[in-house]
């Protein structure tokens, strides 16, 4: 117990980021500490002087790598979104049973400030913190290198330094060329729409790669890609209405890329019908919303994390923390299709293929990171022949 | 982007500026009144946030959005209820309680939402809609605007309404002396913190109303934090409107139809940073209002606690 709340220690939920807002906001303690410092109790001054030499040792003397024996993830929203944080959790659950070290998971801190929770995590023994959110690669960093602890961060690769920083921009661009050559094909209308919840690279390298993929399967496909809103993760009810936009400008399969608001997305092609009257499909990525589809979903770029985390752990072990990035592909599964009953056979058959070729080196993709290179892409794929 | 201006996607571009201009509507007309009063509600978000998952719970749980509406508001002025205790009663600094409450509703509907629905997402049916006679079967302006849900009517016909308080009734004056000297307010019979109080929870049901038709119209669903800074959009439309609730509705609709513009530029594939297209909104209604809002103040008294014998609350 820390702060009035409890540290999850294997795998329990932590209390909502508000509370853990208010039980870390500083409250003057440090004032009433020093004004304990001068008033008549001398011990209490010699209680703190011992606190602040103990605290000194353990600072100085840092846990070595090869006795990992915590990690802990922060992660901004909760982990049952079916999507980036409910990966993200179950794959450093798995990760750490593999490599037999404990986890901590703090979950739904929100995407402002998480400096305090990264100290508590640290503090509460956590010799490596995933900070789970590109929204954390800033303050994560500096918290690492106050503390002594290894952070692993993602959408930040030139941040890498050795032994204390590594990144994990995870691009599963080759996951969605393969959606997008799904959709090229299955396509009713001839255009597809792209809708995002903002434009971290992670997302910009799914957008690209659908777009490229689908252009492969059918050159004059159009493309209509749109941001709901700047960080706009949770704005369900935002999403929702830019998806019914793209809808209304002819897209038929909505490739949905967002955290809370992808349920925006998958509510409004279930209560919107494409332009020629048929059904609208999603293609959602990084989790697996099947237990909730309504059927509409058409697929999803599955991610999964737990080779990722498994290297970075091992690294850490092998005091080789920091020294390259990490990424995911289909070649290991990190990175694969999702196959739904929707799907034709034949056209499975055909993504199968494909997928083959790029594990075999036939295609090779580039991830394109930065937005204005997808912009690009969409752009001149957004003009109808 | 002509080749885009078909019927289907003018139609749900005006559509879309309604939907997202409605909530923005109810929640600045609420805090209007609560800045009149000299209440500055900035735990406004909170009020919405906890109006949509009320709004949420009882539309699913009866199958009728209008329970959901109604406990929306009720959400809402629950919320407000304690900042009028807290901020209004008992004389504490509203930003630290407006804060305080906007970080507990969060937390309170995050874990709600994961207790009973994290694994299931439920989505609510379609809203229902009144078609007004005549009109609804225009083209474009049609559907978008004349076959909406009731509150969309209701939330433009409360403009007229606020109108005529602020100008009719004694209720009215009391609210402006409450807010611009609330010592005259008290000399003169009235009450002040009775005056807050309703204006706090005129408010409250104001956004929790906007939060409910953000769930059940808007979204269909509800995630934590959804509200996604709807409040304080809603807070800075009251402010700039400097009192005048014809300027919270020009406002919001603005605001929706510059988001809506922002959505049909990157459809149309406009090759600029999408940063650059999305200050779209945020800079038009500054622009906007701080050029046709002139002419009105904010009340002298606003964010200032009342104590009897301090002309200004101090």
């Amino acid at each position: 117990m820390r702060n009035g709340f409890t540290i999850d220690a294997s795998s329990r939920r932590r209390a909502p980021r508000a509370f853990r807002r208010l039980a870390s906001a500083n409250f003057g303690w440090a004032n009433l500490g020093s004004e304990f410092l001068g008033s008549a109790m001398p011990w209490a001054g010699a209680k703190l002087a011992m606190l602040v030499v103990a605290a000194c040792l353990v600072h100085a003397a840092p846990a070595k790598a090869d006795e990992l024996s915590t990690i802990a993830i922060l992660a901004p929203e909760a982990a049952t979104d079916f999507g980036w944080n409910q990966q993200g959790v179950a794959a450093a659950r798995a990760a750490a049973d593999k490599a037999g070290v404990k986890v901590l998971v703090a979950e739904n801190l929100g995407y402002d400030d998480v400096r305090p929770v990264l100290r508590e995590l640290a503090e509460d023994g956590a010799g490596l913190l995933i900070a789970h959110a590109s929204g954390y690669n800033t303050a994560a960093p500096e918290i690492g290198a106050e503390l002594g602890v290894p952070v692993a961060i993602t959408d930040r690769p030139q941040a890498r330094e050795p032994g204390k920083v590594a990144d994990y921009t995870a691009s599963g661009h080759e996951g969605a060329y393969l959606a997008g050559r799904l959709a090229g094909r299955l396509s009713r209308t001839g255009t597809l729409g792209i809708v995002t919840s903002g434009e971290p690279p992670g997302w910009n390298s799914q957008s690209a790669a659908f777009a490229q993929g689908a252009r492969a399967e059918k050159p004059d496909i159009v493309i209509r890609y749109a941001v709901i809103g700047p960080a706009a993760y949770s704005d369900a009810a935002g999403a929702r209405r830019v998806t019914e936009t793209v809808i209304a400008a002819g897209a038929d399969i909505i490739f949905g890329q967002g955290n809370g608001s992808s349920f925006g997305m998958l509510a409004a092609v279930e209560a919107t019908p494409a332009v020629d009257g048929g059904k609208v499909w999603f293609i959602d990525v990084i989790g697996d919303k099947t237990p909730i589809d309504k059927g509409h979903l058409l697929s999803s770029v599955i991610w999964n994390l737990e080779p990722v985390f498994s290297a970075i752990i091992a690294d850490v072990k092998a005091g080789t923390f920091g020294e390259r990035n990490y990424g995911i592909a289909l070649r290991d599964d990190s990175v694969s299709l999702l196959k739904t009953p929707h799907i034709p056979e034949d056209a499975w058959r055909h993504i199968e293929g494909i997928r083959q070729d790029i594990i075999d080196g036939k295609i090779t993709l580039t991830p394109v990171f930065d937005a204005a290179g997808v912009h690009a892409l969409v752009t001149s794929a957004t003009r109808a022949p | 982007m002509m080749e885009l201006m078909t019927t289907a996607f003018a139609t749900a571009l005006l559509a879309g500026a309604v939907t997202a201009g409605v909530p923005l509507l109810l929640a600045g007309l609420g805090e209007q009144m609560s800045q009149k009063s000299g209440v500055l509600n900035i735990g406004l978000e909170g009020m919405m946030l906890a109006g949509a998952y009320a709004a949420f719970v009882a539309a699913l749980g009866t199958g009728d959005p209008w329970w959901g509406f109604a406990a929306g508001m009720v959400a809402g002025m629950g919320i407000a209820a304690l900042m009028a205790l807290l901020a209004v009663c008992l004389g504490l600094n509203q930003i630290v309680i407006g804060i305080a409450l906007l970080l507990g509703v969060e937390g309170a509907t995050a874990i709600l939402h994961h207790l009973a629905f994290a694994t299931t997402y439920p989505r609510l049916p379609p809203a229902p809609s009144w078609a007004l006679p005549g009109l609804s079967h225009l083209p474009v302006v049609g559907p978008a605007l004349f076959d909406r849900s009731p509150v969309v009517y209701a939330a433009v016909a409360l403009v007229a309404v606020m109108v005529w308080i602020d100008r009719r009734t004694g209720f009215g004056l009391s609210l402006r002396a409450a807010g611009e000297h609330p010592s005259a307010l008290d000399a003169a019979g009235g009450s002040v913190v009775r005056t807050r109080v309703a204006a706090v929870l005129a408010a409250g049901a104001g956004a929790g109303l906007g939060g409910a038709f953000m769930v059940i119209v808007g979204a269909g669903i509800f995630v934590p934090f959804m509200t996604n800074g709807a409040g304080f959009i809603a807070i800075v439309l009251a402010m700039l409107a400097r009192g005048r609730p014809l300027m919270v509705l020009c406002g919001a609709l603005l605001f929706g139809a510059c988001l809506s513009a922002t959505t049909a530029l990157q459809v149309a594939g406009i090759d600029a940073p999408t940063d650059v297209v999305q200050m779209l909104p945020f800079a038009a209604v500054l622009l906007v209002l701080a050029i046709f809002g002139q002419g009105g103040a904010l009340p002298a008294a606003l964010g200032e606690a009342w104590t009897r014998g301090n002309p200004l609350g101090k």
